[in-house]
């Protein structure tokens, strides 16, 4: 007993005697609090890659305010505790200037309140609840991705458009999938009052066996399914969609349907026919600023970006020009100089609104189609939704915070 | 030597960053939940497997009280522990009649039906995102004041767990842990200690729910899921499950090992794993052969002495 | 609750197909925990581990092959051999040495060896999502009863029965199953008689873990292939084999069968607590059979 209890407090005040990481004397900080571990990687690593890409150019020309950009990032194991305690650390131990991260809103909602409470300008680059900018919302969070009620809205826009009347609601059973189908069948029933919902049906995240599920769909006869899967729900439900047949009987959508994310992993086997929403697609619009972009990451990373690579890319961007306008390595300067900030993007001009700090990213709609370039579907008859037409209006959000 | 470390205790703040203040605090957390399993694991020999579901309990319950239902946050401290304390008499009366691996595992089993329904219900808890932003007293909201706090109650239930093993009730519960038979026979009622042994070891793992909540502000649902229930059980193994500060110990390492070996490398679980395999194979030697011959050698005691 | 009024017979018999698929995969995994818990006492964490390392080294298979029908079948075949080689060099590395320790020890041992592998994994496929190819002639549905059942449920659905055949002729019908049934009972007497119990231990310790491979490679067309597989489904199988009995493959099978039918019947009944019925059912059992439903070896 006693040896352990003396080998247990060496090790202990070895931990607390070892040099943590050190950053350069002269360098802006960068905290980035992810999932590296699990199905959440498929995303987020195109994330830190994509971001990596943007500040390794702003280095190469000597930084920002002749500083350069350093980051340190931890996994938080899609543990929100865990994820919470990281980025504390970064904080508190670290002394980093800026947060950004996570795929896990529960993650995303609690380094947020603590973000608030140090002042610390937090990213979101992956979360989509709606709470992050809506009701929670405050002066130190920005939403670099699309949110549930966003994405919902977009869907709900173009759905409205289709002849479809009678709709059948199912999804993945967690604050994500609700928060998307509601988002799209409230946004829908204003848009066309005539719409029906003939039912619902719920599935444990993570299930792998759709067939129950789809079946008493399928009997249900609906002329269309409000899909709301999320991470490796969105294959496992196309899987079982295509072995079941739903997908040449019935048409469905779900968020990011069409997004390489989801397609590319099936390869030539993914269904067609899909509907989709998603903020990002390699291929369109085939613009110079796109193709270079693609081009430029595929020579790096040796793979086409997918949206994760967008949200990196463009939070690196945003950073480094906000800084800069602010003129100095100062948090309250840099978040004055960001509200209302136009950069340059991939997709077009992205405008980071001022009054709840999201950024407003176009919404492409589309549908999943085999071509003969790629080994994998991509979406066509695309549709591009601009930001202003799907995203809520300040009133709405200042009503949400109150 | 208790004197001194206390004194260094408090004035820890003052030497260090914020960030080791946090940390210590976190510490003291787990090391009261680790304690307060080895109540029932260590003294008590039952096989509590899912003990995180007390301190999952302890913590929802504050949270609950103080956010959803608008109560002020002394009310919720006082809430959470009855509540887990509560859990654990319904879970220990169901679970108690079995022992062993068939009590852990009917323990998963329950501890896993009411994860499931908090995970699910989330208009009520916030379901897969938890709850955040819990508002504290200000004299205990900043990190000094919350370690404070957290140093206070930790230090006073280990004193309060300190005297309850030693006591006439702590003894009996060591006795029917080595020789249940032999207890039964003597004519103590078994199942009726061991059910009060839970009933106290879930109030401090829901006090130690609750001092989480105050250092952090949030409760997720993965705070009652089976994964850290094993955590907190390898605290308690690591540190020595036999003595009474070892689970603290064990929380020390733990909480530490993950803090910095994640800022060197994204694969700290794999650390993590390698280090509990060396502690497993090579220092319980001693501790658990230890446990093995001191029971044989009770057993081998001609007369009963001390129960 | 919506769905009482939409359920007809047709419904029911698909939800029971599902379950049944569903019963397959549990069934092998859990009987390979069964058969280690109940002949070598020890609670294999790492099982689940073991499933999902079986699932991707499926997918690097399936892709060396070149995917569809080859790349499928070699899949099946070899990926359980190549789980089966990784856990013997595990168990003679590791676990040979240790069969005298407590229970609650060796469960603490296998779930450090469960934490290492999952990194493991992590380290030498990555994190994307990845997916097997079915091959031609197992995609697509057959109608029945007007419903369709992908044809991989219904293979499933065979598979599962032919498995427990297979074990049951392995552990009555070979000498090496009744050395091992006897090992299970009173592992010193047989040390006694001359057999070498060691290897008896390694051997069926081995078997076990192929099992627990097949299960994975069995799943991977299915599913979409991640890390965290292990976790699902360990806790899954442990339960199962609670229920069933320690050591006993029948209530292993048993156990899958109310597991995965709960499952899927449950969700028609209550989708939003689908998840909570084998939970309950589970509880339910373990309350009036202790000890599991058939008999146990311990």
């Amino acid at each position: 007993m006693k040896k352990e209890m003396i080998v247990g407090m060496a090790v202990v005040l070895f931990e607390f005697l070892v040099a943590s990481f050190s950053f350069g004397a002269d360098t802006i900080r960068m905290g980035i609090i992810d999932t590296y571990t699990g199905p959440a990687t498929a995303y987020t690593f195109d994330v830190l890659d994509g971001f990596k890409m943007a500040i390794n150019k702003v280095n190469a020309k000597g930084g920002v305010l002749g500083k350069k950009i350093e980051f340190l990032t931890r996994d938080e194991k899609f543990k929100p505790d865990v994820g919470l305690a990281m980025a504390k650390e970064l904080v508190l131990k670290e002394n980093v200037d800026v947060l950004m991260g996570t795929i896990n809103s529960a993650t995303a909602l609690a380094v947020s309140d603590f973000a608030k409470k140090e002042k610390i300008p937090f990213f979101v680059t992956f979360s989509k609840s709606d709470k992050i900018t809506g009701e929670q919302g405050h002066r130190y969070v920005f939403q670099i991705t699309e949110n549930t009620l966003m994405a919902g809205r977009a869907a709900a826009f173009e759905l409205s458009k289709k002849p479809f009347v009678k709709y059948w609601i199912a999804g993945d059973d967690y604050e994500y999938g609700h928060a998307i189908a509601d988002s799209v069948w409230t946004q829908l029933k204003k848009l066309k009052p005539r719409v029906q919902s003939l039912g619902q049906s719920w599935w444990k995240v993570g299930e792998t066996d759709f067939t129950p599920y789809i079946t008493a769909v399928l009997a249900a006869k609906p002329d269309f399914v409000i899909v709301a899967t999320g991470g490796s729900g969105m294959v496992n439900f196309q899987k079982a969609a295509k072995a079941t047949g739903l997908s040449q009987k019935v048409p469905f959508y779900q968020h990011t349907a069409i997004e390489l994310s989801t397609l590319e992993p099936q390869g030539l086997d993914a269904p067609e026919g899909v509907y989709g929403t998603a903020n990002y697609l390699f291929y369109y619009p085939d613009t110079p600023e796109n193709n270079a972009f693609v081009e430029e990451f595929r020579k790096t990373y040796n793979r086409y970006p997918k949206i994760g690579a967008l949200y990196g890319y463009v939070t690196g961007v945003l950073i480094e020009k906000s800084f800069a306008k602010a003129g100095k390595v100062d948090k309250e300067k840099f978040i004055d100089a960001m509200q209302g900030m136009l950069i340059d993007s991939p997709v077009g001009k992205l405008e980071l609104r001022a009054c709840d700090h999201q950024l407003m990213l176009p919404m492409f709609f589309g549908v999943t189609k085999k071509v003969l370039q790629f080994p994998f579907l991509i979406a066509s008859d695309i549709v591009t939704i601009p930001a202003k037409d799907y995203m809520p209006t300040c009133e709405e959000v200042k009503a949400l915070r109150k | 030597m208790v004197l001194s470390l206390l004194v260094l205790l408090l004035i820890f703040p003052f030497v260090v960053t914020r960030f080791y203040i946090y940390l210590l605090a976190l510490i003291f957390v787990s090391g009261l939940a680790a304690t307060s399993l080895n109540l029932v694991l260590g003294y008590g020999g039952i096989y509590q497997f899912h003990h995180a579901v007390f301190y999952g309990v302890g913590a929802y319950g504050a949270a609950l009280t103080i956010a959803k239902l608008g109560y002020s946050p002394w009310i919720g401290f006082l809430v959470g522990p009855l509540l887990a304390a509560l859990l654990s008499l319904v879970m220990g009366a169901i679970c108690v009649r079995l022992s062993k691996l068939y009590f852990g595992m009917l323990q998963i089993s329950l501890g896993s039906l009411v994860w499931a329904i908090v995970y699910r219900w989330y208009s009520f808890t916030g379901g897969d995102d938890g709850i955040h932003g819990v508002s504290m007293p200000d004299l205990i909201s900043s990190t000094k004041g919350s370690y404070y706090f957290t140093l206070l109650v930790t230090g006073a239930c280990l004193i309060a767990m300190y005297f309850i093993v030693k006591s006439p009730f702590g003894s009996t519960l060591q006795g029917i842990r080595d020789n249940p038979v032999r207890s039964e026979a003597v004519g103590i009622n078994v199942k009726l200690h061991q059910l009060v042994a839970l009933v106290i070891a879930g109030f401090f793992a829901g006090v130690a729910g609750v001092l989480f909540v105050v250092v952090d502000n949030s409760v997720f649902p993965d705070m009652l899921f089976w994964t850290l229930s094993l955590e907190i059980l390898i605290m308690c193994l690591l540190g020595g499950w036999l003595t009474f500060l070892g689970p603290m110990l064990g929380a020390a390492v733990m909480v530490g090992l993950r803090t910095f070996a994640s800022t060197f490398t994204e694969y700290w679980t794999l650390i993590q794993g390698v280090i509990l395999m060396l502690v497993i194979i090579f220092l319980p030697e001693g501790v658990l052969g230890y446990v093995n011959t001191k029971i044989r050698q009770l057993g081998n005691v001609a007369s009963g002495g001390k129960a | 609750m919506e769905f009482l009024s939409s359920i007809c017979p047709p419904e029911i018999l698909c939800q029971i197909l599902v379950g049944l698929s569903r019963t397959t995969i549990l069934f092998i995994v859990a009987s390979g925990l069964t058969l280690i818990l109940g002949v070598l006492r020890i609670p294999n964490i790492a099982h689940g581990s073991l499933y999902m390392i079986g699932a991707f080294i499926a997918f690097s298979i399936s892709k060396w092959f070149g995917g569809g029908t080859t790349g499928f079948w070699m899949a099946v075949v070899l990926a359980p051999l190549a789980v089966a080689f990784i856990s013997l060099a595990v168990e003679r590395a590791i676990f040979a040495h240790l069969y005298e320790r407590e229970h609650l020890m060796l469960l603490l041992l296998t779930f450090s060896v469960a934490l290492v592998l999952g990194d493991l994994v992590k380290m030498v496929w990555g994190g994307a999502y990845r997916t097997v190819q079915l091959p031609g002639s197992f995609k697509g549905p057959i109608p029945i009863a007007s419903l369709p059942i992908p044809i991989y449920n219904i293979f499933l659905v065979i598979i599962g029965p032919v498995v427990a055949l297979g074990l049951w002729l392995l552990s009555n019908k070979t000498k090496m199953g009744k050395i091992s049934r006897a090992a299970a009972v009173d592992r010193e007497m047989v040390g006694a008689v001359g057999v070498n119990v060691s290897w008896v231990f390694a051997i069926v310790f081995v078997i076990g873990c192929f099992l627990s491979g097949m299960g994975g490679a069995l799943v991977s067309p299915i599913v979409n292939i991640t890390l965290g597989m292990d976790h699902t489904l360990i806790i899954e199988a442990f339960l199962i084999v609670i229920i069933g009995g320690l050591g006993n493959v029948w209530g292993a099978l048993l156990g899958a069968l109310i597991f995965g039918l709960t499952q899927s019947l449950g969700i028609l009944i209550w989708p939003q607590f689908g998840i909570v019925f084998p939970y309950a059912a589970v509880v339910t059992v373990l309350i009036f059979r202790p000890t599991g439903l058939l008999k146990s070896t311990w």
